[in-house]
Parts: C-alpha cells; sequence; structure tokens
C-alpha cells in the first residue's frame, strides 16, 4: 500500500525567531502579573479573583499552544478539534469550583 | 495506464493517500496524545478546584510580611496564631515559603515562581530546536535540545527539594500540618504526575538529543521528530500554567 503522501509545508511566518521571544518576554510578562496579583488581592476572596487567574492561565495557554506548538499556522480542523474539547475541560473546572462552594456552604448548614 | 488509474484514485477526497489536517501520521498521532492526557490533568484538577473549594477560604495573613525573617519552628507559629486549621484551606504563601539555602527568611510562592520561569525559558529552547532544525543546522538544534535538557533538570531538581521540604515538615499523603488532609494529598499527586511527565520528556529529549548528535535526523532529511519531542515538552509547560494558577495562586 502507497504510504507516504505530499504533505504542503505549514506556513510559518518568516521572522519565527522574533516571534519565539516576544512570546517569552509576554509569558513572561503575564507570569509576574499573575503572581503580583496574588499579593495585591491576598486577603481577598471571591470567585470573581479566581475566574481572573484561570483566564489569566487561558492566555498564556493560547501564547503556548498558538506559537510554541504552532497551532495558529495549522489548519483550521486539527485546530478547532483540539481546542473545543479543552474549553469545555476549563468549563468543568470552573463549574467544579463553584459547585466546590456549595458544599462548602452547605457543611455549615447542618 | 497503471499511473492513469493512480491519478484517478487521487481526485477522490476520501480515496485514502491523504493526510488528514494536513499534519504527518507521527504529529496527528502526539496531537491526539496530549488531548487525551490533557484529559487526564483535567480529571485531577477537577477533584482539586471540588475539593478545595469545599473548605473555607484561607484566613488572611497579618502576620507574617515578605522577606520578614522567621524561626525554624514556623508551622507550629502559625498554628498557634490559628492560620493552619483543618476547615480552612491553608494559604500557599505561608506553605511554600522556603527557598534553597536561604533560611529564616519568609519567601512567599519565590522559589515556585522560579520554577516557573525555568520551565517557560527551557520551552523556549526547545522551540529554538525545532526552528533550527526545519533549518537543518543540526549544530544548533543539538545546542537548544542540550539547553532544553538543562531547564527540565533543573525543574525536576528543584522540585524534588521542593517535596523533600514539603516532606520534611510533615506533610503526608494522609495528612499534613497545614489544614485538611486532602491538601498535601492533591499537592503530591499532582505535582506527582506532572513532575513524571517533566522527567519523561527529559528522558525523551535526552534520546533525540543523541540521535541529532549521531545525525540520524541528518539522513532522515528532516527533524520531525524534534517537533514531535517539542509538542510533548510544551505540553508539559502548559500543564505546569495550570497547575501553578491552581496550587499557588487560587
Amino acid at each position: 500500500m502507497e504510504h507516504i503522501e505530499h504533505i504542503e509545508h505549514t506556513e510559518s511566518p518568516k521572522d519565527m525567531k522574533a516571534q519565539i521571544w516576544k512570546t517569552f518576554w509576554i509569558l513572561f510578562a503575564f507570569t509576574v502579573i499573575d503572581i503580583v496579583l496574588y499579593f495585591f488581592l491576598i486577603s481577598y476572596h471571591s470567585m470573581i479573583k479566581n475566574w481572573l487567574f484561570i483566564v489569566l492561565g487561558v492566555v498564556k495557554a493560547y501564547y503556548i499552544v498558538g506559537v510554541f506548538m504552532h497551532m495558529k499556522f495549522e489548519r483550521k480542523t486539527l485546530m478547532y478539534s483540539i481546542i473545543i474539547p479543552m474549553v469545555f475541560v476549563v468549563f468543568f473546572i470552573t463549574l467544579m469550583i463553584i459547585e466546590g462552594d456549595y458544599t462548602n456552604i452547605l457543611r455549615w448548614v447542618k | 495506464m497503471a499511473t492513469n488509474t493512480l491519478s484517478t484514485e487521487k481526485k477522490f477526497t476520501w480515496g485514502g493517500g491523504k493526510s488528514p489536517f494536513n499534519v504527518s501520521y507521527g504529529k496527528l498521532m502526539m496531537w491526539i496524545f496530549l488531548l487525551s492526557d490533557a484529559f487526564t490533568f483535567s480529571s485531577l484538577l477537577i477533584a482539586y478546584g471540588f475539593i478545595r473549594y469545599s473548605f473555607q477560604s484561607p484566613i488572611p495573613n497579618t502576620i507574617v510580611k515578605p522577606l520578614a525573617e522567621v524561626g525554624h519552628n514556623f508551622v507550629e507559629q502559625m498554628n498557634e496564631a490559628g492560620l493552619f486549621l483543618q476547615d480552612h484551606w491553608p494559604s500557599p504563601e505561608l506553605v511554600f515559603n522556603h527557598f534553597p539555602f536561604i533560611h529564616g527568611i519568609h519567601l512567599p510562592l519565590f522559589f515556585v515562581s522560579l520554577m516557573t520561569f525555568i520551565l517557560i525559558f527551557s520551552s523556549v529552547t526547545m522551540v529554538l530546536a525545532v526552528e533550527a532544525g526545519h533549518r537543518m543546522a543540526k549544530g544548533e538544534v543539538a545546542k537548544y535540545m542540550l539547553l532544553t535538557i538543562i531547564g527540565g533538570a533543573m525543574f525536576l531538581s528543584c522540585q524534588a527539594w521542593e517535596w523533600t521540604t514539603f516532606i520534611g515538615e510533615g506533610a503526608r499523603l494522609y495528612g499534613n500540618p497545614y489544614g485538611p488532609r486532602s491538601f498535601a494529598a492533591l499537592f503530591f499527586i499532582v505535582t506527582g504526575f506532572h513532575g513524571f511527565h517533566v522527567f519523561s520528556g527529559v528522558v525523551l529529549n535526552v534520546i533525540t538529543y543523541i540521535n541529532v548528535l549521531n545525525g540520524t535526523y541528518e539522513k532522515r532529511g528532516h527533524y520531525e521528530m524534534v517537533e514531535k519531542v517539542g509538542l510533548y515538552w510544551h505540553f508539559v509547560d502548559l500543564v505546569w500554567v495550570f497547575v501553578f494558577t491552581f496550587f499557588y495562586l487560587i
């Protein structure tokens, strides 16, 4: 059986090196923002704070998957088949955090 | 005649001989594996999110400021001060406040931030190795692969040190001096599972590095193996982003 075929070289930008370093500094900056926010909001507990950290995590994930893992330059079909399940999973994690919060309230009701 | 048949066959979209998604078999399978691995990690993080929030939030710490001097019996002091309670999840800044070679100073999350930067940096060297591979620059690929391996080994050493300190303070799978039992159990399981992934990544990187040095990929005509190992390595970094967010920030 004829096995291998012609795979078009997926488009990647010519200045890939510059883009890699740019992504590195973005990730670095977001991590610093994460840590600064953690200390800034340390005595403040609310779901909004959790959402904030999760969103910052997702932003970092976007840069890692998009540039480092080359996903931005792959076919859209591949991108969606990998990303969409993960979107729901992140949603699930957030839902379980909210659910856990209700469990906590129930503990105090009894 | 034979060539004719072949060319008509090629016209059909579902006639075979085509690569779905326009990526090679190996890369597609790596993506599928990473998706399934992401589900595994997610199940751990879902469990963590639920258990963490079924306990009370940490008590605000107004006693110890960053860079303040602390004694050897820090955990007992915090217990006496009422900052570590069974119903309250412990504040990560009071648990992870150690730094190698620096004793007696409260350095909240400094060490884990350093670990995060090490892993991000090793991700950059990995992607630079992939980029060099596209240009068939063997020397550069080898150089960046070596830097990635060093970064991974540094991260693993950091984690070993953190675990040692954590266990030294009395944290076990069945209990810990900081608060709810499940705190240390979840920490060991999730960071352990992630650390095992880092370890596997370093092993894969070493194998690929040896192959690069031997010229295996040069003979093959492409450095796709570096790309595939790179995908795995970036995934490990990606998981760390979320482990860091959930265990140390939330």
